[in-house]
């Protein structure tokens, strides 16, 4: 039996590693939303992103959280002409299975330029604040996992309110619902699904920025956290942004308490048991609506 | 004991550039042909970093040997296959190089997975089969009777000067509980397991006993539970990334181990900067020091270094260890051809004792060294020889200092 701190420090952890989940997961159901896109390249633009936040920190001494404000922007640019140059090419009847194939296309490419940039080695940005941690009743907290969370939580709200408070999230949303009808009411969803992608692609820069506070980074990293993101969206409910948070905090926080009884490796398989589990006892999921039907 | 002291001066004799001179005339007439050497390295590939690093502890052999007049009047010639990286490959170069180029001598490998299927083919020709880089046991569970393995120690026996001391210590110092992470990986994991089981006979009990996959990136579960256990003695059976994240997630928990150490991470150049220069008392077992005091590695060292522009690491003394040991044979035999040479050369391998670059060196019937590593402390910023006593460049600290 683990002892009382024990557990308590794994609660922790696992409510700052759920964070950081939903972080990463959010841009990942809200391309699904948008246009049925399975976006198999996302967690490579999270490791593009960590990366371009290693290399401004090496090279010009930039925190990773002030080159932020350039990798944002560029990322939702990227986005929407990754969407209105390429993904608005795919036939819509085949679409979604020829988006795994063109998103894994890109992620190898990405994969492929980092690995050809910055060599297969792995890296870490090496902060002043790196080993800094708050006490919090015994526990501790370290100063960078709570820097996560708190992007995570500024990303997830920023995101909420921009889709139930602004014309453009009522657009983007009535878009998601249905298109056609979006359509016939005048709104141009060519446009808002490409600044939608645009979106999804800016969380990417804010959640590898997020990774790259803590963790190593390596090109081939991606394929690691690709598996589990997936399934956090499932778990979810595709398309729903409130139901991937839930599920990723509820997975964050099985994968840490697993890991006292079971160790790392086999903690990890959560994900994919949440996964089969969900498919095979309600595929819709189990906290968004029918297929994304609401955020 | 003086064949050994034999072999020493065999040994000094060469690397110190020495050179007998027409030793080898009774060989017939073609004393002024190089000895050529085959080797087949995985220069492309999963293991081309090491692969390369090895080729170039050859080419400073060879050079090395080939300035002081070659080896027994001839000049020495590598010739180098690519076996990127692949186990049918390293079969087919070998058979090549051994049956169709009718090379003189052969020189092993990189890493376990290349080194078996090729000792295989030296073994079925019966050539003496000295390999840099093959540590892991199946190695020496084949039955191989031509087979050394060039360096101090395999993956196990690392941790055997700091087991020793640690044993050593009066029971009201020495520490009581110890707590063990390993990457799933056969090396990672022998090193870490070697001192546990050494550590566990001698009554130090194990608290923390964890296994994590090599793509782990996030190590603050198993922090947790060494920080919860308060243990006395870390050991991390690491590589190099893992082992830095693993004490930055130790850091942020704040917890103080007594002794702290790890396989191959606190050796690399960027380890410092890597944990926030917090190195102090961090221990290291080690294969092969630059500083090390052995009669040929200050040679070793100025030559490389003029060579290839930097100093060697552990990879580029394997290989130039490798290079020393046949050549200690050979000199000894006084022959170098295919045929009933390779036996004398076999049997003389397996009956000395060889001055290396990496200490002296000899093997038991497997072809595995019988020697361990140095163990290696930061010890004020710098990472020095502790243990064993008489190579040490500093002195072993104890209680390990916070971080």
């Amino acid at each position: 039996m683990p002892s009382g701190a024990l557990l308590f420090q794994s609660v922790l952890l696992g409510i700052l590693l759920g964070g950081l989940y939903a972080l990463l997961a959010s841009g990942l159901t809200l391309y699904f939303g948008i246009m049925r896109v399975v976006m198999i390249a996302h967690s490579a633009f999270l490791i593009l992103a960590a990366y371009l936040g290693w290399w401004l920190h090496e090279r010009a001494g930039l925190d990773p959280l002030l080159a932020m404000l350039g990798t944002v922007p560029l990322f939702f640019g990227a986005g929407v002409l990754l969407q209105r140059v390429l993904l608005t090419r795919l036939r819509p009847a085949t679409l979604t299975m020829m988006s795994v194939l063109l998103t894994f296309a890109i992620a190898l490419l990405i994969e492929g330029l980092l690995g050809y940039a910055f060599t297969g080695t792995q890296r870490r940005v090496q902060l002043g604040y790196g080993s800094a941690s708050l006490e919090v009743f015994g526990a501790r907290v370290a100063v960078v996992k709570l820097i996560a969370f708190g992007l995570a939580v500024v990303a997830l709200g920023t995101l909420y309110v921009l889709m139930k408070r602004t014309r453009f999230g009522w657009a983007l949303r009535a878009t998601i619902q249905h298109r056609d009808a979006a359509r016939l009411l005048g709104i141009d969803t060519d446009r808002v699904a490409g600044y939608g992608f645009g979106i999804g692609l800016a969380t990417a820069a804010i959640g590898g920025t997020a990774l790259s506070l803590d963790t190593t980074i390596y090109p081939s990293l991606h394929w690691h956290w690709i598996g589990p993101l997936m399934a956090i969206i499932v778990v979810g409910g595709l398309g729903s942004v409130p139901g991937a948070a839930i599920a990723a905090m509820v997975l964050g926080m099985a994968q840490s308490l697993l890991q006292i009884p079971m160790g790392t490796t086999w903690a990890q398989t959560v994900f994919y048991v949440a996964l089969f589990a969900t498919l095979a006892i309600r595929p819709q999921g189990f906290f968004g609506g029918r297929l994304a039907q609401r955020f | 004991m003086s064949k050994s002291l034999k072999a020493l001066a065999a040994a000094m004799i060469l690397t110190l550039g020495a050179c007998s001179g027409g030793g080898g005339d009774d060989t017939g007439g073609n004393t002024d042909e190089p000895i050529v050497i085959g080797v087949s390295l995985p220069l492309t590939g999963d293991f081309s970093e090491p692969g390369k690093g090895v080729q170039q502890g050859y080419e400073a052999w060879a050079k090395i040997v080939n300035d002081s007049g070659g080896l027994l009047g001839r000049q020495v010639e590598l010739k180098i296959l690519d076996d990127q990286s692949n186990a049918d490959r390293v079969v087919a170069d070998y058979e090549q190089l051994i049956g169709k180029d009718q090379v003189d001598l052969v020189f092993g490998p990189f890493s376990t997975r290349l080194v078996v299927p090729s000792a295989r083919v030296a073994e079925e020709y019966g050539m003496l089969f000295v390999e840099p880089a093959g540590a892991a046991k199946e190695v020496f569970e084949q039955g191989f009777k031509n087979l050394f393995y060039a360096a101090p120690a395999v993956a196990n026996d690392h941790y055997n000067h700091l087991a020793e001391y640690i044993l050593a210590m009066p029971a009201d110092q020495r520490p009581k509980t110890a707590a063990y992470a390993a990457m799933d990986d056969p090396f990672a994991q022998g090193t870490a397991y070697g001192l546990k089981a050494k550590l566990e006979a001698g009554g130090i009990k194990t608290v923390v006993n964890e296994v994590y996959p090599p793509n782990t990136t996030d190590f603050s579960g198993i922090a947790a539970k060494v920080a919860d256990a308060k243990a006395d003695v870390l050991v991390g059976g690491s590589q190099y990334q893992d082992g830095v994240n693993l004490i930055v997630a130790l850091q942020q928990l704040g917890y103080q181990p007594k002794l702290a150490a790890f396989s191959t991470a606190p050796t690399n150049p960027e380890f410092a900067k890597a944990v926030g220069n917090k190195t102090e008392g961090i221990l290291s077992p080690t294969g092969y020091s630059q500083d090390a005091q052995y009669p040929s590695n200050k040679e070793f060292v100025e030559k490389f270094t003029a060579q290839f522009g930097k100093a060697p690491e552990e990879d580029q003394a394997n290989g130039y260890t490798t290079g020393q040991v046949v050549a200690a044979a050979v000199t000894a035999a006084g022959c170098a051809e295919q045929g009933d040479c390779q036996k004398k050369l076999v049997d003389w391998v397996r009956a000395n004792t060889v001055e290396t670059v990496v200490g002296p060196l000899s093997w038991d019937g497997t072809g595995k060294p019988k020697g361990a590593h140095m163990i290696q402390q930061w010890v004020g910023g710098d990472i020095k020889i502790v243990l064993p006593a008489d190579v040490k460049e500093a002195e072993f600290v104890f209680p390990k200092p916070a971080w």
